[in-house]
C-alpha cells in the first residue's frame, strides 16, 4: 500500500500526467480510500515540488507538468471525495481586472493552485467589477484572486473590491491581490487581504487563507 | 599615381552580426506564414477594417474581438511604403535623432512603478520630482540621445499622469522623447503639449519632439488601445514605436529563433495597419525580448539571451529597412551593485556593436521595475567606452606610423614625440568616473569605490543649478493641460491614495 503513495509521490514530483492517473485508478480498484490517495500520494508529492522549487532545484516548466500530473489524478478522486463529503480544499475565482489584457500571470498562478488542489474558476482578463460580483454570486468562492500588469488598471482592483462590498458579499469572501507593479502595501491600502508577489506565493498564500 | 593595391577592404567600424541573410529570410518567411495562417488577435474594430480593407482575411469574430489573418502581399506593399529612416528631434533643435540602419542612439526606458531614491537608497514609489531630476541627468550627460520616463509619477493622478510625467521630463531635457500613454486621449493631450512646446503643429512637421510607445501583447494580441494609438499616430504624423515584449517560455517559444518569428509577425502587424492606414507612417518596430527566469518567473533584462534576441531582431530590421527600437543598460539586479554594472555593460556594447537605432532602457535595474539614477550616470561612461571601440583601428599611413617608429628606433621612446602629442587626445579614451589612478592616488583620493563616485556624481548633477527650459507662460499652458485632465477623469480615480 504505502509503495502505491510512493510511487505516487514520485510521479507527481516527475510531472507524469500519464502515469498518476493511471496509478491512481489502480489504487482505485485495489480498493484503497480516495482521501489517502490523496493525502498519503498526490499532496506528499506535490509538497515536495513546492520545496523544491522554492529551494531552486525545480523549475517552472517542471513545477507545471506536476501540477498537470496533480490535477489528473485529482480529478478522478474528486467525485469519491465529494460523495464522502470530504471537505474539498477550496474554490477560488481567478481573473485579470479591467482594461488589463495580461493573461500568463494569472494563468500561472491558477495552475499553481490547481495544483495545491484547489478548483479554480478562470475569468480570463479585462474582467469589470460588475463581472467579479456576478461571478461570485454564481460560483461562490472562498478566494478571489485578481492580477494586474499596469498601474492604470491596478485602479480596477480597488473598484472591484469596492463594487463586492457594495453588493454585500466582502464578508463571504478572501480577496487576493498579484502583478507586476504591486507591492503589499497597495494591497492593504485597497482593503485586499493579501498580495502575492509571484505565482508560487500567490497559491500558497490562498491556501494559508483557506486554512 | 601607380596603383599597385588591389581588392582592399576597409573596415570602418568593429561589426556584430548574429543572423546570416538566410537565416533572416527564413525568420521573415516564417513570420508571414504566421500571420497568414495563425492570424493575429485584434480587439479594436477599426484596425479590423483596416486590415479587411487591405485584403486580410477576417474570422472568429467575438464581442469584443477578431482573429485577423494576413496574406504575405500585404506584407509586401506595406514594406513599400514604410520609411526606412525616422527623425526625432529635441525642443532644442541641436538634438536631433537619426533613426536608420546601423545609427546607434541610446536613451533610458519608462514608467517604472519604483525608484532608488538619490539620496537615501530606499526603493520607493516613483514621483513628479523623480521624473524631472531622471530628465535632468539624461540632459547633463552627453551620451543620450533621447530620453524615456525613468519612473511612473505616482504622486499625480492615476488615470492622467502620463501628461503630468511628459510635463517633468519636458522640465528637466531639451532632448527627443519616447512617450507613454494611458490612452488615445493621453496621446492627444501630449500632442497639445508638445505643439506649444515647439510652436505649433508645423514646426512639429519640421521635427516631431516625441515618438510614442505602443506595446501589443504577446503572443500575437492587438488591444483596442493598441490599434488606437497605432491609427491615431499613423494620422497625425506621429512616428512611433510598435514593440511586443515576447518572452522566452512564456508568451513566446522557449527558442530564440521561434521568439523572434513570433515577435517580427507581431511588428509587422504594425507596419501593415500603419501604412494602410497612411503610406509614409513613421513606425520603428522592436524591441523587448528577453526569457523567463525558470526559477522565479521574472523577466529578465539583464540576461545574455536578452543582448543575444535584441541583437538578432536588429539583424532583421537591417534586412527590412525599418528602424530598430533595442534594449539596453538594464539589468536583473536590485540595487546599483556588481550584478547591475555588469549586466549592462554586456549589452551595452552589444547592442552599439550591432548597430541598434533608438537603444532603450538605460537605467532599469530589478527586472525593470526600478530605475537608478547611478545606473544612468555609471552607463553614461560604458557607452562612452562602447563609441570607443565602434571607432575602431583606421589603418593608413598615418596611423601605422612607419616613419615615426623609424625615427625613435629600436630601444627610443614616443612619450615625448609629435605624432603623440597631435593625437593621443582622439586616439586614446579618457575615463571619467572610471578609475585608472595608481594605487596611492587612489587612497589619497578616499578610496572610493566606483558606485560611490557614481553616487557623488548623481548629487552632483541633481545639486548644479540649470536654467530653467520652460518660461512661466509656457509652464502654466501646459500645467493647465494637465489639470483639465484630471479634471474629466476625477471620478475614475479611488477614495483611497493608492501610493500614499
Amino acid at each position: 500500500m504505502s509503495e502505491i503513495f510512493e510511487q505516487l509521490a514520485t510521479f507527481i514530483i516527475e510531472g507524469d500526467d500519464e502515469k498518476t492517473p493511471e496509478l491512481v485508478q489502480k489504487a482505485l480498484d485495489e480498493g484503497l480510500n480516495a482521501k489517502d490517495i490523496l493525502d498519503n500520494g498526490l499532496i506528499i508529492g506535490m509538497n515536495e515540488v513546492g520545496v523544491r522549487f522554492k529551494d531552486g532545484s525545480m523549475y517552472m516548466p517542471e513545477v507545471l507538468m506536476s501540477a498537470k500530473a496533480m490535477h489528473d489524478g485529482q480529478e478522478l478522486l474528486r467525485p469519491l471525495l465529494a460523495a464522502a463529503k470530504v471537505k474539498q480544499s477550496g474554490k477560488i475565482l481567478m481573473g485579470t481586472v479591467k482594461g488589463d489584457l495580461h493573461d500568463i500571470g494569472k494563468n500561472l498562478v491558477s495552475m499553481m493552485m490547481e495544483g495545491q488542489g484547489m478548483e479554480v474558476i478562470n475569468l480570463g482578463f479585462n474582467v469589470d467589477p460588475e463581472k467579479f460580483v456576478a461571478a461570485i454570486k454564481e460560483h461562490k468562492p472562498d478566494v478571489v484572486g485578481m492580477s494586474s500588469m499596469l498601474t492604470t488598471t491596478m485602479r480596477f482592483m480597488g473598484h472591484t473590491i469596492k463594487a463586492i462590498e457594495e453588493a454585500g458579499l466582502r464578508d463571504s469572501v478572501k480577496v487576493i491581490v498579484g502583478g507586476a507593479p504591486l507591492d503589499a502595501a497597495f494591497g492593504q491600502r485597497i482593503g485586499a487581504d493579501g498580495y502575492g508577489y509571484n505565482a508560487g506565493d500567490g497559491a500558497e498564500l490562498a491556501k494559508r487563507l483557506l486554512a | 599615381m601607380q596603383v599597385h593595391k588591389t581588392n582592399y577592404q576597409v573596415n570602418a567600424t568593429p561589426r556584430l552580426q548574429v543572423l546570416s541573410e538566410d537565416e533572416i529570410e527564413a525568420i521573415y518567411y516564417a513570420a508571414l506564414r504566421v500571420l497568414y495562417e495563425t492570424g493575429v488577435r485584434v480587439y479594436d474594430k477599426e484596425g479590423v477594417n483596416v486590415a479587411h480593407s487591405g485584403g486580410a482575411i477576417v474570422e472568429d469574430t467575438t464581442d469584443d474581438s477578431s482573429l485577423v489573418k494576413i496574406p504575405h502581399y500585404m506584407v509586401e506593399k506595406a514594406r513599400k511604403t514604410v520609411p526606412s529612416k525616422v527623425v526625432i528631434t529635441g525642443p532644442d533643435r541641436r538634438y536631433r535623432m537619426e533613426l536608420f540602419k546601423n545609427n546607434i542612439n541610446y536613451g533610458g526606458g519608462s514608467d517604472t512603478p519604483f525608484t532608488l531614491d538619490p539620496y537615501t537608497g530606499e526603493r520607493r514609489r516613483a514621483t513628479y520630482k523623480d521624473v524631472k531630476n531622471f530628465a535632468r541627468i539624461a540632459q547633463a550627460l552627453p551620451n543620450y540621445d533621447f530620453h524615456m520616463s525613468l519612473g511612473i509619477t505616482q504622486d499625480t493622478a492615476v488615470g492622467t499622469y502620463d501628461r503630468w510625467q511628459y510635463l517633468a521630463m519636458l522640465e528637466g531635457t531639451s532632448k527627443p522623447i519616447n512617450i507613454t500613454a494611458v490612452d488615445l486621449e493621453g496621446v492627444r493631450d501630449q500632442l497639445e503639449m508638445a505643439y506649444i512646446r515647439v510652436g505649433g503643429k508645423e514646426e512639429w512637421k519640421k521635427g516631431p519632439l516625441f515618438s510614442l510607445y505602443i506595446e501589443p501583447v504577446s503572443p500575437l494580441s492587438h488591444s483596442e488601445e493598441v490599434v488606437q494609438k497605432l491609427i491615431f499616430a499613423s494620422d497625425n504624423d506621429i512616428p512611433f514605436v510598435y514593440t511586443p515584449c515576447p518572452l522566452a517560455g512564456g508568451t513566446a517559444p522557449t527558442t530564440l529563433a521561434g521568439l523572434l518569428v513570433q515577435s517580427l509577425a507581431e511588428s509587422l502587424f504594425g507596419i501593415v495597419i500603419s501604412q494602410l492606414r497612411k503610406p509614409g507612417a513613421q513606425i520603428i518596430i522592436g524591441g523587448l525580448m528577453s526569457n523567463m527566469d525558470m526559477r522565479t518567473t521574472i523577466y529578465c533584462y539583464g540576461s545574455p539571451e536578452m543582448a543575444l534576441l535584441s541583437a538578432g531582431y536588429t539583424d532583421i530590421t537591417k534586412w527590412l529597412r525599418v528602424p530598430e527600437y533595442e534594449t539596453a543598460g538594464c539589468s536583473d539586479a536590485k540595487i546599483f551593485d556588481e550584478q547591475a554594472g555588469m549586466e549592462s555593460a554586456i549589452n551595452i556594447a552589444t547592442a552599439g556593436l550591432v548597430g541598434g537605432n533608438m537603444i532603450h532602457d538605460v537605467g532599469y535595474l530589478d527586472s525593470g521595475l526600478t530605475s537608478s539614477p547611478e545606473l544612468m550616470v555609471s552607463s553614461n561612461e560604458v557607452i562612452g567606452m562602447t563609441k570607443r571601440i565602434l571607432r575602431g583601428i583606421p589603418v593608413n599611413d598615418d596611423t601605422m606610423a612607419l616613419d615615426v617608429m623609424a625615427e625613435v628606433g629600436p630601444g627610443g621612446q614616443y612619450l615625448d614625440h609629435e605624432h603623440t602629442f597631435n593625437r593621443f587626445k582622439t586616439e586614446i579614451w579618457q575615463p571619467d568616473l572610471i578609475s585608472h589612478q595608481n594605487y596611492e592616488n587612489w587612497t589619497a583620493s578616499g578610496s572610493k569605490r566606483f558606485n560611490e563616485r557614481v553616487h557623488e556624481r548623481v548629487i552632483e548633477i541633481l545639486e548644479t543649478e540649470t536654467e530653467p527650459l520652460l518660461d512661466d507662460a509656457m509652464y502654466k499652458e501646459l500645467h493647465r493641460i494637465c489639470e483639465l485632465a484630471d479634471a474629466r477623469h476625477k471620478d475614475e480615480e479611488l477614495d483611497v491614495n493608492m501610493f500614499a
